[in-house]
């Protein structure tokens, strides 16, 4: 996948359809959508939206102590609710912090205290979302295996695309096949400049973004300079 | 608009500290502690203590181990990867140690002398020497936050343990169990330097790698930790058992009361530890620019 982030709009498009398509709990998301004030003096707001990088040489399928994390043929990395044990290795292993781990207080279902919805009770059937699991993006891989059924193209046919990919309104975001040298996002990663993520890891993320904003934190002038101004370490999440 | 502060500053992990991952750190340190009492009860032959050090790894890690997983139930599945999973790895070697103790247990108390006896010492020592390290291993492969990532840990957690098995052992002694308490004592004074040594050397370690890890450090000599840092680790963990220790060691005798007051502080001193180093890995902010602030509205 490419994300563009000089289309992204910030409209949060990309967070509601993955919600609605994995029937997510009130309390998680697996894309994300992050702001930061760039430029001085007159700072302009850049949005940057993250998700499961899918890295090829992922650090939480190399921990993950029952085999629940686990990657398919085609490099996205799943997990399997009914092996996973809730150890949280693969939440502490991940670099990029895009795993979540599933507790009792973020699935209060939409009217805490009431019952389900019959939307909630149908969403259950489909996406269990099991409690005391850990969960991340898996490029809607079930969108992927059904057009994949159907004949269709992934990042060409729509049913065969990630629900986010297809939702956006600012086409910001490209799927494909990143070994196909003529796919769309590799003409986009080549000509544009696409870069991954820490690739300073060796993880090989398999999300690449456009932009010239992110910096890469592996110099030695931004880690010395973002270590000057670091804030005291906090996170809510 | 949501501001997630954890992809542009550095941001400490929390899932194996706060909440229900205080019962991770217990059970880290109950693994350390464990096995560096049987390591050390073997070298005295205590029968006690190898009992002692075989509760606290299967009643008191076991347990905190399992309340902390989200699955408890599906625990057994830990064990199916251990060829890349140091956690799976670690599971393995508490089963192995609890079975193999509990063989070597039965064996020193019923036929005492008997080669097995000798056999499942052996396979129980190394089981116990894995416990006391694995936890070492499990932060030391997490490539995102610096001040774990680095070799030192797994020796920083053995020594730690050791000396918390030495600290105890001093315990068992007083109390009548078969452990020379001048030997015990010694081993004490020894690792109580050598661990406040190596911790020094692995915070200077961790401040100069990189800024990530130089943060992680700052957090814990000034910033919230700074009360658990100072207090539990240096003056309970080391400055109070260091005066108990040169204190026998000149006057030749004291109390036994300030003997296990001074094992006391080091107990708390190794929990302050454990404490300190998962409460203060952190993570490198995901997106680092200079100048970039988050956005307020």
């Amino acid at each position: 996948m490419v994300i563009d982030l000089t289309k992204c709009v910030r409209c949060y498009a990309c967070i509601a359809a993955c919600r609605i398509e994995h029937f997510l709990p009130m309390g998680m998301s697996w894309p994300r959508l992050m702001a930061l004030e760039t430029g001085d003096p007159e700072p302009t707001v850049s949005t940057y939206s993250v998700r499961c990088n899918q890295c090829q040489e992922a650090p939480c399928i190399e921990v993950c102590p029952t085999g629940a994390t686990q990657q398919r043929e085609d490099g996205i990395v799943w997990v399997d609710q009914d092996k996973c044990v809730g150890c949280r290795y693969c939440i502490i292993a991940c670099p990029y912090q895009n795993r979540i781990f599933l507790s009792r207080d973020k699935d209060t279902g939409f009217f805490p205290g009431k019952d389900k919805t019959d939307f909630e009770k149908a969403g259950k059937k489909l996406y269990a979302h099991e409690i005391g699991t850990t969960e991340k993006c898996n490029f809607c891989a079930e969108r992927i295996d059904a057009g994949l059924a159907k004949g269709l193209k992934p990042g060409v046919d729509r049913e065969a695309t990630p629900a986010c990919v297809n939702t956006c309104p600012a086409r910001a975001l490209t799927f494909g096949d990143l070994n196909d040298p003529d796919s769309e996002i590799s003409k986009l990663i080549r000509e544009k400049g696409g870069f991954q993520l820490h690739p300073e890891y060796g993880t090989d993320p398999s999300i690449y973004f456009i932009d010239g904003k992110i910096g890469y934190s592996d110099t030695p002038e931004t880690e010395k300079q973002t270590g000057e101004k670091a804030d005291r370490i906090a996170v809510e999440r | 608009m949501e501001i997630h502060e954890w992809m542009i500053k550095y941001t400490r992990q929390t899932e194996w500290i706060d909440r229900r991952g205080i019962f991770l750190w217990i059970a880290f340190y109950a693994g350390g502690l464990g096995g560096g009492l049987y390591l050390v009860s073997l070298y005295f032959n205590s029968l006690w203590g190898m009992f002692i050090s075989w509760l606290i790894i299967a009643v008191l890690k076991g347990s905190t181990h399992l309340i902390y997983l989200g699955k408890p139930l599906r625990a057994w599945r830990i064990v199916t990867r251990p060829g890349s999973s140091w956690l799976a790895r670690g599971l393995i070697f508490v089963l192995s140690f609890v079975v193999f103790g509990a063989v070597q247990l039965a064996f020193s108390y019923w036929l005492p002398g008997n080669p097995g006896e000798v056999v499942f010492k052996i396979l129980a020592g190394i089981m116990a020497f894995a416990v006391t390290v694995y936890t070492g291993f499990v932060l030391n492969t997490v490539k995102g936050m610096p001040f774990w990532n680095s070799p030192l840990l797994p020796v920083l957690f053995v020594l730690c343990g050791i000396l918390g098995g030495f600290g105890l052992s001093v315990v068992i002694a007083l109390n009548g169990g078969s452990v020379d308490i001048a030997a015990a004592e010694t081993g004490s004074r020894w690792l109580l330097i050598i661990n406040a040594l190596f911790i020094a050397i692995y915070l200077w370690r961790a401040s100069i790698r990189e800024a990530t890890g130089k943060q992680s450090v700052m957090e814990q000599m000034r910033g919230n930790l700074a009360p658990v840092f100072w207090i539990g680790i240096v003056i309970l963990g080391i400055i109070i058992p260091v005066i108990v220790a040169f204190s026998s060691y000149f006057a030749g005798e004291v109390s036994s009361g300030l003997l296990v007051t001074g094992v006391a502080c080091e107990i708390v001193g190794g929990l302050a530890l454990r404490y300190c180093v998962l409460k203060a890995g952190a993570y490198k902010p995901l997106v680092a620019r200079a100048g970039q602030q988050p956005a307020v509205q």
